[in-house]
């Protein structure tokens, strides 16, 4: 599959190297470990969380050490996850990120609940699940302080999130294949909005984005052209609405509009003077 | 089940829902319907529920895009399942809000995963609340693998929520220990349906386990139609990637249709729309030959681990191996998971045979003629187990 290198991904190759961090239960005085640790692969993902699994494995998972830590009858459940880049790390943590709730500023991004905590580092991806129910935000914030000095990789956020304007943004994730449901566009972020939703994809060369476009504009049928980046077309979708799409090198990105007053030409236009 | 499962990592949001769970159910039988110009739909009976649903479901986990769920039900899919831990609770919201304005006309089901009755309904409250309804058709208590995980507590959680109106039918999902699982199951009064990992892959001990729900009466609903729960054969396998090639897919789909009278209906996960269209074609197409054709050719590749416990080798072992036993023993771990089970029954085995080490012997004078590797597999078990 096509891996995007969305800038944070390039140091990959770097932090390839570095072994995958155990979590273990004196990270945090008080708590001691419950059961053996917790050490999977892909092979035998499904093992540890049945169907659950197919989540994990289409960010790129390779392998997770976890740990169960209790203290009095609360139990944590801290798994970390090599993702295989920090593309894939952001991904899935996007993916399971609740846009309603505040992000917290660790690694490349993180958050904290009642009864739950992640962030992506470099490759890795780290969770925390709390029992019983209550609010656990306090240990867990310890926690995840402690967790991030043991988790080395870069904290800079993909630059692709930059890309997307925040105005009226209700979500951004990396979706692993077939954004915006069309299997064509393959791997992209997608910002979801008010009023629609905007996403880029990055091929393996212009030809190749060139080559989709030309598909997309078949699928799509009647289109008229746009003046943005390398090309770009106009069409309609019953489900995606109004539809502008732009070819810029290898990305291919744009917007799909499904309230009036919203200018998908010149929203794409601004999506892609953003696409370095 | 370990209570360290990712579903446990749900947090709840407890908020009440209105009880309201007027529409009735439609008992008419097994009828089709064109519903598009190249789509035959097959509608089935979900079991004693009467819920009337199309022969092929969407599971929605790991559904790219809202839009596809919203075109698969204009496209006339009825029946769409999705959980309350599926993306950390972001999958439901986008369920719910693909289906908005479209409730009435669908089957809706979701699941908690959650170990107590109070933190269940906590659960079923946030999904409501998520997906946009005032109720579910069907509750699934989560990833069950053994009787004593379905609590009288959870069973009384679902009744609970089925007397507030919350829920119309309560369920239990399973992905792993059918044989034991399903038939307890069956005897339930409580359970209205089962949903279930089911697959060609599988032993047939699973098929017989759901005849026996759907004989008493059960809804019976397939997911992991495709394979991919079989744990030695996944996404990311090469020989996943096989399986995908030349139909093979479709092929699976249709084997998992192909018994109405055991599976009521079917949700394979659809990631995209072209998925969508293509697995909309399973229905009106029924399996066939073609298919049992493509299919053997893809149970080649798991065939060296695959017993069909067919007893052909029933005394063929010079050490008085219980060769099926064993096989089926060391699927505990290798094809549900569940290692710990499958150790605790091969420990059951006499002594004379626990302690065997196949390695010592200098040939196997068990042939499975369906090309097992038997020596190859009871080394595992033995290497797994016996110690």
């Amino acid at each position: 599959m096509l891996k995007l290198v969305f800038g944070a991904a390039l140091v990959a190759g770097v932090l390839a190297a570095q072994s995958l961090p155990a979590p273990t239960c004196t990270l945090v005085p008080g708590w001691t470990q419950s059961g053996p640790a917790r050490s999977y692969v892909s092979d035998n993902l499904f093992e540890y969380m049945d169907g659950n699994a197919e989540g994990y494995l289409i960010y790129g998972f390779q392998k997770m050490q976890g740990v169960t830590c209790k203290k009095g009858e609360v139990t944590f459940v801290v798994d970390v996850s090599d993702m295989g880049d920090a593309d894939s790390a952001y991904g899935i943590f996007t993916a399971n990120f609740d846009s309603r709730q505040p992000a917290n500023p660790v690694g490349m991004g993180g958050q904290i609940q009642p009864r739950r905590a992640t962030f992506a580092k470099g490759q890795y991806y780290v969770e925390i699940g709390a029992n019983p129910e209550g609010d656990h935000t306090a240990a867990l914030t310890e926690w995840i302080t402690a967790l991030d000095k043991t988790v080395s990789g870069s904290t800079t956020v993909p630059p692709a999130m930059s890309w997307f304007p925040a105005e009226k943004r209700t979500g951004l994730r990396l979706v692993p294949e077939s954004a915006l449901g069309i299997r064509l566009l393959k791997r992209g972020y997608v910002a979801q909005y008010d009023y629609g939703k905007a996403f880029v994809v990055l091929e393996a060369s212009p030809e190749s984005a060139a080559a989709v476009i030309q598909k997309l504009k078949t699928r799509f049928g009647e289109n008229t052209p746009a003046t943005i980046a390398d090309e770009a077309f106009q069409a309609n979708d019953k489900y995606l609405g109004k539809l502008c799409f732009f070819r810029k090198g290898r990305y291919i990105g744009g917007y799909t509009i499904t309230q009036d007053g919203y200018d998908g030409v010149a929203l794409s236009k601004a999506l892609a003077d953003k696409i370095q | 089940m370990s209570s360290s499962r990712r579903n446990f990592l749900v947090a709840g949001i407890g908020l009440p829902a209105l009880a309201s769970a007027s529409r009735s159910a439609d008992p008419e039988p097994q009828t089709r319907a064109r519903r598009s110009s190249d789509v035959q739909f097959e509608y089935r009976i979900l079991g004693k529920t009467g819920l009337k649903v199309t022969a092929v479901g969407m599971g929605c986990m790991v559904t790219s895009d809202g839009s596809v769920v919203e075109r698969a039900a204009d496209m006339g899919i009825t029946y769409f399942d999705t959980a309350r831990g599926y993306s950390g609770g972001n999958n439901e919201r986008m369920v719910g809000a693909a289906l908005k304005g479209k409730r009435n006309s669908i089957t809706l089901s979701s699941k908690s995963h959650s170990a107590t009755g109070k933190e269940a309904l906590n659960d079923l409250d946030t999904s409501l609340k998520e997906l946009g309804t005032d109720h579910l058709d069907i509750w699934y208590l989560h990833a069950k693998t053994k009787p004593e995980e379905v609590t009288d507590d959870l069973i009384e959680a679902q009744q609970t929520a089925k007397k507030a109106g919350k829920i119309r039918f309560a369920g239990v999902s399973t992905h792993a220990g059918q044989p034991t699982l399903v038939p307890w199951l069956a005897k339930n009064p409580n359970i209205d349906v089962v949903l279930s990992a089911y697959n060609f892959t599988l032993e047939p001990a699973v098929t017989t386990a759901l005849e026996q729900a759907a004989a008493a009466g059960k809804g019976v609903v397939a997911m992991k139609v495709m394979a991919g729960g079989f744990r030695t054969i996944k996404p990311g396998d090469p020989a996943y990637a096989k399986l995908k090639q030349d139909g093979g897919l479709l092929a699976a789909l249709k084997w998992a249709m192909r018994n109405p009278k055991v599976v009521n209906t079917t949700i394979p996960s659809i990631t995209d729309n072209d998925q969508l269209a293509e697995n909309l074609t399973a229905m009106g197409h029924p399996y066939g030959a073609a298919e049992e054709k493509l299919l053997a050719e893809r149970l080649e590749l798991i065939r060296p681990l695959y017993c069909r416990t067919c007893g052909q080798c029933d005394g063929a072992c010079r050490q008085g191996l219980p060769v099926a036993d064993m096989l089926r023993i060391l699927t505990y771990a290798d094809g549900y998971g569940q290692f710990a089970l499958g150790r605790e029954r091969f420990l059951e085995l006499a002594p004379e045979h626990t302690s065997v080490k196949c390695g010592d012997c200098p040939s196997c004078t068990v042939q499975c003629p369906h090309g097992v590797k038997v020596v190859e597999r009871l080394i595992r078990a033995q290497e797994l187990f016996a110690c």
